[in-house]
């Protein structure tokens, strides 16, 4: 059952996360439209991490909702997210690493194919998308940094997600690298895929998202178009300090 | 790409059904009964390694207190024949499905613990259930059990005169474990298992659900220890508590696995084949007073194949393709 093309594919409704006394998000409300990419950013500690967790399922939210393509998940263990169509990439990655690149990748596929033979060649098909199929034989372990990250993109891509959540993919990355990447994130979207993404460095993100959401202090500061958004002088004191926004 | 791994499995297959049959074959040329034993065991404990190999080399979850399933299969099998006349046949089914109960009964708490506490969790639970079987008297107590002989019986899978019966129905049960292994490898299951062991958080991530895939590898490696345990139990003919539910066990289980390599298919085999036959004829060379001496050869062995082969004996044969796994 999917639900009506103009409700969002994903929404938060007044989440709350407390960590002991630490709160890490407070009252966050956003929504992701369907085929959109989101730039969720933010300077550090600003509760991006958390909120993601949140919409992947890792735990659940203290208070408010989690809406998945109209319908409420946020109760759900991240494992029955990802089978109605929520993927994802870790910030430090996780790949198997005693299993070579495309075993990997046939652990996201079987989900969709319960046939070994039809998860390997869909494995095959992703890792070719994503770059990787020269790779396909090495252990996981043997891949260097970038090669990784990229393993983390094909991974969830073969779980065929409606909602592709990438977690500082492009950070730490060569200019070169990180073009590739920005690439690779246009090219999923192009197969219909939304995509929301977690970046602190924002000169690689602003080109790439269609609308940036900036948290602050585990709150949505500023919502919008990336070109608004770096120009807010609320964002820019987040990011540099009061000082640099007068002047800003 | 997809046929090199096809190949891979093939030829696996095949070296399999070949090593099976020279297996097969060596008892009509060795006669010596004392070397047919020491043959019944190493097939014994490769099938037990291979079931025990499930559990802790695919998913990770390193037990060491499969002596409790054994310990089960033995007792389940004896009790149901001496208490109830059920064959041994029905027993080993009976054992088996109890030992997979029982196993996903205790994973479910267990299987929360992480690493270290898993192991210990393990060691202790077998432990208890060792002193409760010597404290339970309508099963033997500490005496155990005799299982009374009548003479040669397929029917009732007891031979008094020869090994032989005993020897081609390890090798069959040595046949299942690897097979069964040979199948989950390239089954979701399989993958699953080793996506858990190597990352339990992205294995969530990608649909899979690390706590059932555990309970899955938990029942199907207690079902098969549990059948070697029936298996050693009228093997042997005598059960007490200690010869089939010691500690002993679980480490016999687990070290062929581990010298040979960890969560391999060939691993268990190859560390049985060169790690029981060593541990008899120690046992029986360097006499009674050597009760230690074969923990002294296994000790010294263990740390040379640990130093030079860090990933176990198979790593010498698989070259480049394999070293992976």
């Amino acid at each position: 059952m999917t639900a009506p093309l103009e409700t969002p594919l994903l929404e938060t409704r007044g989440v709350w996360q407390r960590f002991g006394g630490l709160v890490a998000n407070s009252d966050v409300s956003i929504s992701v439209g369907r085929g959109e990419i989101v730039g969720l950013i933010g300077p550090n500690g600003a509760g991006k991490s958390t909120l993601f967790n949140l919409i992947a399922g890792v735990l659940p939210p203290t208070q408010g909702s989690i809406m998945f393509d109209g319908e409420d998940v946020t109760r759900l263990p991240a494992a029955e997210r990802c089978q109605r169509g929520v993927g994802r990439t870790f910030q430090v990655v996780k790949s198997f690493e005693t299993m070579t690149v495309i075993d990997n990748v046939i652990v996201g596929a079987l989900i969709r194919n319960t046939k070994m033979r039809i998860a390997r060649q869909k494995a095959y098909e992703v890792l070719e998308f994503c770059g990787l199929a020269a790779r396909a034989d090495k252990l996981a372990a043997d891949l260097v940094p970038s090669e990784k990250r990229r393993l983390e993109v094909a991974r969830a891509l073969a779980t065929e997600p409606k909602l592709l959540l990438l977690d500082e993919v492009l950070t730490g990355l060569t200019p070169v690298e990180a073009q590739t990447g920005v690439e690779l994130v246009r090219k999923v979207r192009a197969t219909g895929v939304t995509v929301l993404m977690v970046e602190h460095v924002m000169e690689i993100v602003m080109p790439l998202v269609d609308r940036a959401i900036v948290l602050n202090l585990g709150k949505v500061l500023v919502e919008g178009k990336p070109a608004d958004v770096v120009r807010n002088p609320e964002v820019i004191s987040a990011y540099l300090g009061d000082r640099h926004a007068v002047g800003a | 790409m997809d046929t090199h791994f096809a190949q891979r499995r093939r030829r696996d297959l095949i070296v399999a059904a070949c090593l099976a049959v020279i297996a097969a074959l060596v008892p009509l040329f060795v006669k010596d009964v004392y070397v047919q034993n020491i043959m019944v065991l190493t097939l014994m404990y490769a099938a037990l390694s291979q079931s025990w190999n499930i559990l802790s080399g695919y998913c990770g979850q390193i037990s060491l207190g499969h002596a409790l399933y054994f310990g089960l299969g033995a007792y389940t099998t004896a009790l149901l024949f001496t208490k109830f006349g059920v064959l041994p046949w029905f027993g080993m089914l009976a054992g088996g499905a109890i030992s997979a109960v029982i196993a996903m009964a205790l994973g479910y708490p267990c299987f929360r613990l992480r690493g270290h506490y898993f192991v210990i969790a393990t060691i202790v639970i077998a432990e208890i259930a060792l002193l409760l079987i010597q404290n339970w008297d309508w099963a033997g107590a500490a005496l155990g059990i005799d299982i009374p002989v009548r003479g040669d019986s397929w029917l009732k899978f007891q031979f008094a005169r020869s090994k032989l019966p005993y020897f081609y129905f390890a090798l069959a049960l040595a046949c299942v474990a690897w097979l069964v292994t040979w199948w989950l490898e390239d089954s979701k299951w399989g993958y699953w298992w080793r996506a858990v062991k190597d990352n339990p958080d992205a294995a969530e991530s990608l649909g899979v659900v690390v706590f059932n895939s555990k309970m899955g590898a938990a029942a199907v490696s207690a079902f098969l220890v549990a059948v070697g345990g029936s298996f050693y139990a009228q093997f042997v003919s005598y059960i007490d508590p200690e010869s089939v539910m010691g500690f002993q066990f679980s480490l016999l289980m687990a070290l062929p696995a581990v010298l040979g390599g960890i969560g391999t298919l060939w691993g268990p085999v190859l560390g049985a084949v060169i790690l029981i036959p060593l541990t008899e004829l120690t046992r029986s060379f360097v006499g009674g007073s050597g009760r230690g001496v074969d923990l002294i050869v296994y000790g010294a062995l263990i740390v040379a194949i640990s130093l030079a082969l860090p990933k176990g004996l198979v790593s010498m044969f698989s070259g480049r393709k394999e070293a992976t796994r």
